[in-house]
């Protein structure tokens, strides 16, 4: 026995295939307080016991008029995998959110550069448009293995935005790494500031490129979580606080943290 | 939400509105559910373990998930008794629910001086003694599996703790009655199990455990069968109250255990699947009792056991 949360619920009213095991769902969502890019939510799409815990993923795109939620979700193991066997549109979705410490200074005037590695792309689209509505000048690069594994052109031109794209066997825009084109671009464009979100190895270049070159730069961290709220310190990464090292919970003190202070030497799963 | 009155009780000498208790290291230090859960269906909150120092914890990763069940190596990071007292602790008691301090050490004298900075702390309603703790290395397990250092420990807590005393249980002794009459002989009020058990999952790829600390706790669904047999052997074993836990969802989970015995139940898991889990509780035993044509919960306590 057990009653709807009684925090608004979703209704999943569309779920497309946009790149290879990666999904957009569209999500009729009565938005209580605007989101803001960088958050995420806790998705529980089943009643049972397993999988047991809910799935954080990053707001694609918030429709606050509309009540409507993006979320792009890549296949990454039972869960997901799970989530998209059921996903039909009409079934019912329990959100916990908008959770989290969004991308800073969205406000500033220099020039911002977005840097996406595969589905870290999901909260940058949000943060693009953001920065479009305010008017302020942003770049975006979008890095991946290839072009099967990202979403086309076309759906970001049918939003309206163009990023520009980085694959290591040039089936789309350049053929290199993301963190190439975010060292061009740092020495000749001079953005003001890098937001950058995706896998772990291409955010630890990034921050070493953003210190050599003096950009702040904020970074989405990820971490295996069950609360999403901060009651059960189950999601920490190690943060530098001056000389020490202290852990932080991704879920309340992130996922954005400077990316002066992650301590990526002492990351988990990578092996020394 | 108006818990309505079949569901009072007394648990060690604190009132509370409802059986329900939020459980240690689920539930942070009482707050960090404000914006997503009903309090006034809780019967108390019991707060994270708490030691003298400050703790660091165990390296990422801390979680991985299990057949219906959660593998957890927090090791127990708290930021210190002084910090609870002085950045914590003012203002718990408008939150509604009783509050539980969860503590834990390293030495019999660690326990009694955290136990000792809460004497009179009129926030803090009572404490938990957690002598189970799997993830702390130095302690931790060993006090919980010696009845005579249960004994020992519980007995000097007891000296210099005059309120409410709950005493957490571990199942790694294998026997746990032994331990639990020790408790209740030192002077413990309550009983609280049980505890996560321990377990390691292995990262078939990297070829090595998951968790940094290499072992965890398992909590969640997976383990109620055997948290609802611990509590039928503990509760008739002592007289003092049993605060039941392990896998608790659904009213139904909860029935299970006061239907063994126990005089309470704690949640700890289901709160990050369902933040709304003690409404439902409350929802789900209140009309338990009204389709049975019971008056109060009271008269399920044991009732498994009579017959
Ligand atoms: C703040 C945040 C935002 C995220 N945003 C997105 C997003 O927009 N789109 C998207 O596709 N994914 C996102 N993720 C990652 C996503 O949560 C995981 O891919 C998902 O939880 C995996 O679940 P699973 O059951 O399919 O995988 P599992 O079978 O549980 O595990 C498969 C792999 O995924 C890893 N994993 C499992 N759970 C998590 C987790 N909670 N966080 C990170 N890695 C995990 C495991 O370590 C393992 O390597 C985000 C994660 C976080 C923390
Ligand atoms: C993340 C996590 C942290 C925990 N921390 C503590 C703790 O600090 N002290 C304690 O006595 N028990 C702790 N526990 C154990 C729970 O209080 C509870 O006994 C156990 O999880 C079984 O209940 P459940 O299945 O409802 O979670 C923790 C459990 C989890 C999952
Ligand atoms: S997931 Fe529980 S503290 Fe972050």
């Amino acid at each position: 026995m057990e009653s709807r949360n009684n925090s608004p619920g979703g209704r999943l009213k569309e779920m497309v295939a946009v790149a290879r095991n990666c999904y957009r769902l569209i999500i009729e969502y009565p938005w209580l307080a605007p989101p803001q890019p960088g958050q995420f939510v806790q998705l529980r799409w089943h009643r049972g016991t397993d999988p047991l815990l809910r799935r954080p993923f990053s707001i694609h795109r918030a429709d606050c008029r509309r009540g409507e939620l993006w979320l792009l979700i890549q296949v990454a193991g039972r869960g997901t995998a799970d989530l998209v066997e059921r996903g039909t549109p009409g079934m019912e979705l329990d959100i916990l959110g908008p959770l989290g410490r969004s991308f800073p200074h969205l406000e500033e005037e220099g020039l911002a550069l977005l840097l996406g590695g595969g589905v870290g792309l999901a909260p940058l689209l949000f943060l693009a448009e953001e920065r479009r509505r305010r008017g302020l000048p942003f770049r975006w690069l979008i890095g991946g293995a290839g072009a099967d594994l990202l979403p086309p052109p076309e759906y970001f031109l049918s939003l309206g935005l163009s990023p520009q794209f980085v694959t290591e066997d040039g089936s789309l825009g350049e053929k290199g790494l993301a963190t190439d084109l975010l060292q061009r671009f740092l020495e000749e464009e001079r953005p003001s500031r890098v937001h950058a979100c995706g896998p772990v190895p291409m955010l630890a270049t990034a921050a070493k490129l953003c210190r050599q070159f003096r950009v702040p730069c904020h970074l989405s961290l990820e971490s295996f979580m069950a609360c999403g709220v901060g009651a059960c310190q189950g999601c920490v990464v190690p943060i530098r606080h001056g000389e020490k090292v202290e852990y932080r919970r991704v879920c309340l003190e992130g996922p954005v943290f400077d990316g002066e202070v992650v301590d990526f030497e002492q990351w988990p799963g990578i092996d020394p | 939400m108006n818990s309505g009155p079949g569901l009072t009780l007394n648990l060690a000498g604190i009132p509370m509105k409802t059986p329900f208790l939020a459980a240690s290291g689920c539930y942070g230090y009482g707050r960090e559910y404000l914006p997503w859960a009903d309090y006034s269906c809780w019967g108390a909150l019991v707060l994270k373990g708490t030691t003298r120092e400050p703790r660091g914890g165990n390296p990422p990763p801390r979680l991985v998930e299990t057949p219906s069940g959660l593998l957890n190596a927090i090791g127990l990071q708290n930021p210190g008794i002084d910090y609870f007292l002085k950045q914590i602790r003012p203002g718990l008691e408008e939150l509604g629910p009783a509050i539980i301090l969860n503590i834990a050490g390293e030495s019999i004298e660690e326990y009694c001086q955290v136990a000792s900075l809460l004497e009179g702390v009129k926030e803090v309603d009572g404490i938990e003694v957690n002598i189970s703790c799997p993830n702390v290395r130095k302690g931790g397990v060993h006090f919980g599996t010696d009845p005579a250092v249960v004994e020992e420990l519980v007995g000097a807590v007891r000296e210099v703790y005059s309120g409410p005393l709950l005493v957490k249980l571990s199942l790694e002794a294998g026997q746990i009655v032994p331990v639990a009459l020790a408790a209740e002989k030192a002077g413990a009020d309550a009983l609280s199990l049980i505890n996560t058990l321990r377990g390691m999952v292995i990262d078939i790829h990297r070829r090595r455990p998951v968790l940094g600390s290499l072992t965890g706790g398992l909590s969640g669904p997976a383990i109620r069968p055997v948290a609802v047999r611990a509590v039928w052997e503990v509760a008739e074993a002592v007289k003092i109250p049993v605060v039941g836990m392990g896998g608790i969802c659904t009213a139904e989970d909860a029935l299970q255990f006061f239907l063994a015995g126990a005089t309470a139940v704690a949640v700890g898991t289901a709160n990050f699947v369902n933040p709304r889990v003690a409404s439902d509780l409350v929802r789900g035993l209140t009309r338990y009792l009204q389709e049975n044509g019971f008056k109060h919960y009271r008269e399920l306590i044991g009732a498994a056991r009579n017959r």
